[in-house]
């Protein structure tokens, strides 16, 4: 499979005006974003994931290292017609939503007919339909922030590029974003989203990668990550709970986990006591322990000379 | 080419009511040649329509000043450079646009000062003439200026260009060589504006004009190719 984006080796240093103070924001950094996946970006504040985006976007070149776009080196100009990106905290002219999303649309070289069809659609899609004919100066964060997404959308692009897209949105508007996601994933296009969001992340990624100090501390498929370690789930009924350690009873329904390997045991004796198996699942952890677990990790790493 | 105009555009319609103040003058002018009997006051006429004239190659230094900075300072930057055009692209729009914006300008003003002057005897395709010198001069120093606002501040940057305009014909003034004013040839433009009057016809000069849209050119370039190296990322504040 081909990458729809990757870094290489890439380093990024700020530096104040006369070099005295630097601050690595990137740190051989090395990452590939695979066509067709959606790709959650995740990390604190400060990780270092917008300027891997900006870097990604052209916006800025890096100290060291490259990468590349849609097979593209950065800052390839035509290659980001291809492109959707939505900035975090979207600044917007104040026009029209419907006048700006076709601004934006003809900077990609759309036009005519079918830039005017495409952006009604975009602002249909992102459930601004009413409000198309409105000065997007008088739009709330949400709306604005919608409003973004329709301009990334407008050009139908292969891959997407969000920093954190969902920040300023409403649950209903963020069901819509997760499903528009989804959609776009089902028609082939990549997706790379960067967001503290993480039980949005964790319902639409197929891979995450925890950028931490501007290094990758963890990557992987979100299945894997989350997936138990090693404990089994188990719930069942008509048993009493003294007869299993660790579990909790709640009307007449006992839980309780066990080692994958003693599971068969576990419901044994379950059976053996006369009571019912009601669910047994592999225990799972949420992408908030993960992301938890994988900072602290590595502040103590760092804290130790480690990285 | 449609990107470069629609920035162009964009730009015009974002410095509007700049625009609108500057047009304020030409109402100025509009309403002595109304108020005052043009062919007796003819001299107080020429002197305010100079005067308004070359406002607009100041104006052109603040546009050019302050449209990089405004757009990197708002991050609106970012959603039209995330589009599939170059740096270039959208340089050229910036320039296109201030030279549009102080077309406009120069536009009204021709239109008032052929109406107003013209009633006085001064002959109205000299007006168009130095409409022409103005434009030229607002092309070269907004670019000068949107060359040094690619790494310096505004305020900087207004330094940079005046001191970049104004050596040249200081230069020229103080050594008595005359050539000096067109190694930057907004002096010599405005100088063009400045010195005209009911009696002479003489100073009708192509050099400066076509000198001053080469390098325009140049500095485009020049300009383009610096800021292709700048982060537009980072925070200017």
């Amino acid at each position: 499979m081909s990458a729809a984006l990757e870094f290489e080796q890439v380093s990024k240093e700020y530096r104040s005006f006369l070099g005295r103070r630097r601050f690595r924001a990137l740190d051989n950094f090395s990452l590939r974003v695979e066509t067709g996946e959606i790709f959650g970006f995740l990390g604190p504040n400060g990780a270092g994931k917008t300027t891997a985006i900006h870097l990604a976007m052209g916006f800025m070149r890096p100290t060291s290292g490259s990468g590349r776009l849609l097979g593209e080196r950065f800052g390839h100009d035509s290659v980001r017609r291809r492109v959707g990106f939505l900035p975090e905290n979207i600044a917007l002219y104040p026009r029209r939503a419907e006048q700006l999303v076709r601004f934006y649309g003809a900077l990609n070289g759309m036009k005519g007919a079918v830039l005017k069809k495409r952006a009604r659609e975009v602002l249909e899609r992102v459930r601004l339909q009413d409000d198309v004919g409105r000065n997007v100066s008088k739009f709330s964060r949400g709306m604005l922030q919608r409003v973004g997404l329709a301009q990334a959308l407008v050009n139908d692009p292969e891959l997407l590029v969000l920093d954190e897209p969902t920040s300023a949105l409403d649950p209903l508007a963020r069901v819509g974003v997760r499903e528009l996601l989804l959609q776009a994933r089902a028609a082939g296009r990549t997706i790379f989203l960067s967001s503290h969001l993480l039980s949005e992340v964790e319902l639409v990624c197929d891979r995450v990668g925890v950028l931490h100090r501007g290094r990758l501390v963890r990557l992987g498929k979100t299945a894997d990550l989350l997936e138990t370690r090693g404990r089994t789930e188990i719930t069942a009924r008509g048993v009493a709970a003294e007869n299993f350690s660790g579990s909790a009873a709640h009307d007449g329904i006992v839980s309780f986990s066990v080692a994958t390997s003693q599971q068969r045991a576990a419901l044994e004796k379950i059976w053996g006591l006369g009571g019912d198996v009601i669910s047994l699942n592999p225990e799972r952890r949420s992408l908030e322990e993960i992301f938890l677990e994988v900072t602290a990790e590595a502040d103590s790493a760092s804290s130790e000379g480690l990285l | 080419m449609r990107p470069v105009l629609l920035i162009a555009i964009n730009f015009v319609r974002e410095q509007r009511w700049p625009i609108l103040v500057l047009l304020l003058w030409v109402l100025l002018l509009a309403f002595l040649g109304l108020a005052t009997d043009a062919a007796r006051q003819r001299e107080d006429l020429l002197f305010v329509f100079k005067q308004v004239a070359v406002y607009v190659v100041a104006f052109s230094v603040f546009f050019g000043c302050s449209a990089i900075y405004n757009d990197r300072r708002s991050r609106r930057i970012l959603s039209v450079l995330s589009k599939g055009i170059g740096r270039q692209q959208y340089l050229s729009g910036l320039v296109i646009g201030i030279t549009l914006a102080c077309s406009i300008y120069c536009f009204a003003l021709g239109i008032t000062g052929s109406w107003t002057l013209g009633q006085a005897g001064f002959p109205v395709q000299r007006v168009w003439f130095l409409m022409l010198c103005l434009i030229a001069a607002c092309a070269l120093a907004g670019t000068v200026a949107l060359l040094f606002s690619t790494f310096l501040n505004p305020f900087f940057a207004a330094g940079a260009t005046a001191a970049a305009m104004g050596l040249p014909a200081l230069l020229s003034y103080t050594a008595g060589l005359p050539h000096l004013a067109y190694v930057m040839p907004v002096y010599a433009l405005a100088a063009t504006v400045l010195d005209s009057s009911f009696n002479s016809s003489s100073g009708v000069s192509w050099v400066p004009i076509v000198l001053s849209f080469v390098e325009t050119l140049v500095l485009w370039l020049l300009s383009a190719r610096i800021f292709s190296y700048v982060d537009i990322a980072v925070s200017v504040e």
